[in-house]
This record gives C-alpha cells, structure tokens and sequence, in this order.
C-alpha cells in the first residue's frame, strides 16, 4: 500500500517536470513560429510581444520570391543523392562485419568507427582542392561526394546492428533451398530489413539535409546551394531580414521533423545497438 | 576460407574508395602543412600556429565549450531519460518533443532562432528574465565577450542533449528489473539504488555517450557560426571556427592545415582514451 502510493506520486511528479520540461524544449520552435507570423512592426516592437496581435504570411510569401523552392529542390538531389551512395558503398561491408569473421575485421572496424569522428572542418581545403581538381566543384555530384567520408561510415555501422538481428536460421533456410548469396541477399535479406536500411539512408539524406559548411564552400554558384547555405545569407549580409528568414527556417524544418517523428522507433534502433553495444 | 575471401570482397570497394579519400585528404593536410606557397619544405606553418597569440584563447575556449555542452547534455539528457523510463503512456508525445525536436532542427536554424532569443532589444531572453527579475536591464548577451560563450554553450545544449537522452534511454531499458528488487529487498532507497545499481550497469554507455558527444561537439561548427562567427572578437573562437577562419577568411592554406592535423591528433588521443577506457571496463 505505501510503496504503491510513492510509486504513483513519483509518476505524477514525473509527468508535471515531463510537461515543464516539453515548454521549455519547445520553447525555441514555438518562437520561430510566432516570430514568422508576427508584421515586421510587431518583431521590432518594444516591449515585445508574445502571441502574435494580427496573423500575417507575408513572409511566407517573401520567402516564395526568392530562389527558395530552387534551394530546397537542390536539398532534395543533394541529399537523395548522398543517401543513396552511401547506401551502396555500405550495405555490403555492413553485411560481411555482421556475418562473417575475417582476420581484419577488428581493426577495419575500428577504422571506420575513427572516420566517423573525423573533423569535416579539417578536410575543407582538401576536399576543395580536391573537387577543383578533378573538376566537380560547385557541382551536385561534387558536393555528394564530399559528404561520403562522413555518411558512409555511418551507414556501415548501422546496418551492421540491422543485419546481426536477423536469425542466423532464416538465411540458413534459404541456403538449404538452394538459393545463392545473391538471391538470398535480394528475397530474403533485403525484404526484412527494408526498414531499418531505410532509415539509414533517411540518416545520411538528414545529415546532408542540415549541413551548412559544405554546402556553402563548395557551391558557389547562388542558384545551386543547398538550403542551409540559402538560409546562412540572410544573417551574414548587412542586417539580418528576420521574418523571411523565420519562414523559410520553419518550412526547412518541417521535412526532418517529420522524417524524425515518423522513424524514431528506427532511429533509436540503430543508434544505440550500432554506437553504444557496438 | 571461402567465407573470409567472400567478406574481403565486399569490405575492399568501400574501404578503397572511403579510406583511400580520407588518406588522401589527411595526406594532403600533411604536405601542405609542412610546405611554403612555393612548396619547399618548411616547419614554420606550425612554429606560426603554436606563436599565434589567439591559439591560447581557441584552446581555453574549445576546452569550455567541450566541457560546457557536454557536460549539460549528459546531465539534460540523463535526467529526460530517467524521467521517461519512469511514466506509462504518452511516451511517444514526450519522446518526439524532447528527444527528437532538437535533434531534428537544422543546426542553421537553431542558430538563428537563438541569435533571435538573445537579441539585446528585440529578445525574450532578456525579456523573461527581466520579468523574473534576474535582470535589471537588457543585456547583450552574443555582444559581450563575457557573455557570449555561455550563450552559445546554452543553445548548444539544447540543440545537443538528445543523443545522449536517446542512448541513455537505451540503456536503462537494458538494465535488468531483478537488480532493482534485490536491492528494494536491502533496504536500499531511490538515491542508494541510483548509486549503486543505475550508475554502475550503466558504465558503457555512459563513456561511449562521452566520447560521442565529446567529440561531435569539438568538431561542431554550424551552431556557433550563426550565432557569433567567433566573435565578439575571438570570445567564441573554438578549433572549428579559427580553422574555417583561416582558411577561407584569411587564406592561409597551409597554417589552417598545419591547425588541422593538430586537431586530428588531439581526437584520435581522445578517442584512444575512451577506448581504453571502454576495453578495461570489459575486463573487470
């Protein structure tokens, strides 16, 4: 009786700090939206103002007049682009470390858990260099190719989680029916894990998605940036346009707030049997 | 046998292609490092970094960066955790806001809505906490060189903590039920059971959540670029901006990857201690 009655007061304890906890996180969010709706007198108005006196899109309509939806269709190439790549170039190694023991397992393993360490700070003049050498800066493919060091690493270590929960007795089964490695991998593999690798490449198409200093250094071109580099120019030129700014903000965020929310069951999957038990 | 030719065969393509592009990249940070503009050898790109009269402030301040944000997304992220291993329903409306909404927000984005929040006129920061009466006047918080880094290590742990909540999350999931019983059946009470069953079943991840974010913060460049460039000054200059700095601000391609490849040494030593540090916890 006691010890139900504490447990029932530390649940309800927990569910008010959850609350307070949730304003104040999403606190930030709820400002942009606001900010984004208020008339440009009300932003610069003082004392400032919380909810919004009159409701306006006229930035969500500024926003429209830029090369906005340009930007935010050279994010979708970009990111698709690099979400697919890194797929291929990690779906196969992620198979061989999850099912196969090789003599240099341990150590190539420990290789690519490093890489995904690694600076990308520390590799822009390279990667610049680099891509005006062979010729594909401020260009889509060059860009993705310079977010493959980063993605692809990442990719490996989480289908590896994916593809070490699969039961050793189904490939088996399939094996006994005479199917080869390939139709195996193609019926049975793939059919089961779609999800978990679709949420890889929605990682790697989010990591691209929210990049800013890659995006920015090596597509110089306006009309072919990506958008957090779009977004960076409105605070860099003279004095920051906040309304623009804010919509175009909220409407950049909508596409991974959604792809989070939907896949977290996925997301958290990966993460932490790839990074922590990993 | 078969088995061992089958796995190099689909390890070689990516690591020839991935690792043949990082060697190449770290390769050509060493050479430029240790060349002049008109490529002879030199050792003056680093005697130039190490003299910089800003170093001593990058250093000072990526070390209260690191420590700063990661330290309050560990502790933001583990008490969230807690807090929902704890509650039956609605974990999935509380898990989306405060473990996913952060997290999903673009870093360009978080950055200019906490500009936003931390403007000295236009502000809610300095409204609220003038209302509370924490404050007497509005101040500058992102102007002032006093201000400035623990604004941004702020919002970096709001941008940050919720992979280190998630991998918490995950791990106290892990920890058997039957351990809590046994000490319930000790006598042990709440604060006991946290020092002696949570803490310790939760060793590894708490130093790979460490290392990840330890790391991942050193590196992370977008947050700080948007709210402050660096400034006031060099007030927010962390290893990340000054290399950005160097190299694309002042041009100087072979100080900025002689500043590189220190920090890359600086994070595989880093990376090596956790590892240590992990590898002994499995002995034990």
């Amino acid at each position: 009786m006691k010890k139900s009655t504490r447990t029932n007061l530390g649940k309800t304890i927990s569910y008010v700090l959850l609350t307070a906890l949730s304003i104040i996180v999403a606190f930030p969010i709820i400002w942009l939206l606001f900010t984004s709706l208020k008339t440009y007198p009300e932003i610069y108005d003082f004392p400032i103002t919380y909810f919004p006196r009159e409701i306006t899109f006229e930035h969500f309509g500024e926003i429209a007049g830029t090369s906005f939806f340009k930007n935010f269709l050279n994010s979708i190439i970009v990111s698709s682009g690099t979400a697919i790549m890194s797929l291929i170039l990690g779906i196969f190694p992620a198979y061989a470390f999850s099912k196969y023991s090789f003599k240099l397992k341990r150590p190539m393993l420990v290789i690519i858990l490093l890489l995904q360490m690694s600076p990308m700070v520390a590799f822009l003049v390279p990667m610049f260099s680099l891509l005006r050498n062979v010729g594909i800066l401020d260009t889509y493919f060059g860009l993705i190719v310079s977010y493959l060091p980063f993605t692809a690493p990442i990719t490996v270590v989480f289908l590896r989680s994916f593809f070490a929960g699969i039961p050793k007795e189904i490939e088996e089964a399939a094996k006994v029916d005479g199917a080869s490695l390939y139709q195996t991998f193609v019926k049975v593999i793939f059919p089961i894990t779609l999800p978990g690798i679709a949420a890889v490449g929605i990682y790697a198409f989010l990591f691209t998605w929210k990049e800013l200093m890659y995006a920015m250094t090596f597509m110089t071109t306006q009309g072919k940036q990506t958008i957090p580099a779009f977004l960076q120019l409105f605070v860099s030129q003279y004095s920051t346009r906040w309304g623009p700014l804010f919509a175009g903000s909220l409407m950049a965020t909508i596409p991974p707030l959604i792809m989070f929310i939907v896949l977290q069951r996925y997301f958290i999957e990966g993460l932490t049997s790839g990074s922590v038990k990993g | 046998m078969r088995q061992e030719k089958r796995a190099y065969k689909m390890v070689l393509p990516f690591l020839t292609i991935i690792v043949g592009l990082v060697v190449y990249l770290v390769g050509t940070n060493v050479i430029l490092s240790f060349t002049t503009e008109g490529g002879k050898f030199t050792l003056l790109n680093y005697v130039e970094v190490v003299t910089d009269p800003v170093l001593p402030t990058v250093i000072l301040n990526t070390v209260l960066w690191t420590v700063g944000s990661v330290g309050g997304q560990i502790l933001v992220g583990f008490s969230i955790a807690l807090l929902l291993n704890r509650i039956d329903f609605g974990e999935v409306f509380f898990r989306s806001i405060l473990l996913i909404l952060p997290w999903a927000t673009l870093d360009v984005v978080a950055g200019v809505t906490w500009k936003w929040m931390y403007n000295d006129m236009y502000g809610v920061i300095n409204d609220v906490l003038q209302n509370i009466g924490l404050i007497d006047q509005y101040l500058a918080w992102l102007g002032n060189t006093d201000l400035a880094l623990p604004a941004v290590v702020i919002a970096n742990i709001w941008k940050g903590y919720c992979l280190a909540g998630i991998f918490f999350v995950a791990g106290l999931q892990g920890i058997p039920k039957q351990l809590y019983e046994v000490a319930e059946i000790d006598g042990a009470n709440p604060l006991r059971q946290f020092i002696h069953v949570t803490l310790p079943q939760m060793r590894e991840v708490i130093l790979t959540t460490l290392l990840l974010t330890t790391i991942w913060t050193i590196n992370y460049f977008p947050l700080i670029y948007m709210m402050t460039g660096g400034g006031p000054g060099h007030a927010t200059e962390t290893f990340a901006t000054y290399i950005y700095r160097l190299s694309f601000s002042f041009l100087e391609f072979h100080e900025s990857a002689a500043l590189s490849n220190i920090l890359l040494v600086i994070i595989v030593f880093i990376a090596f201690f956790f590892l240590k540090k992990l590898n002994e916890g499995e002995g034990v």
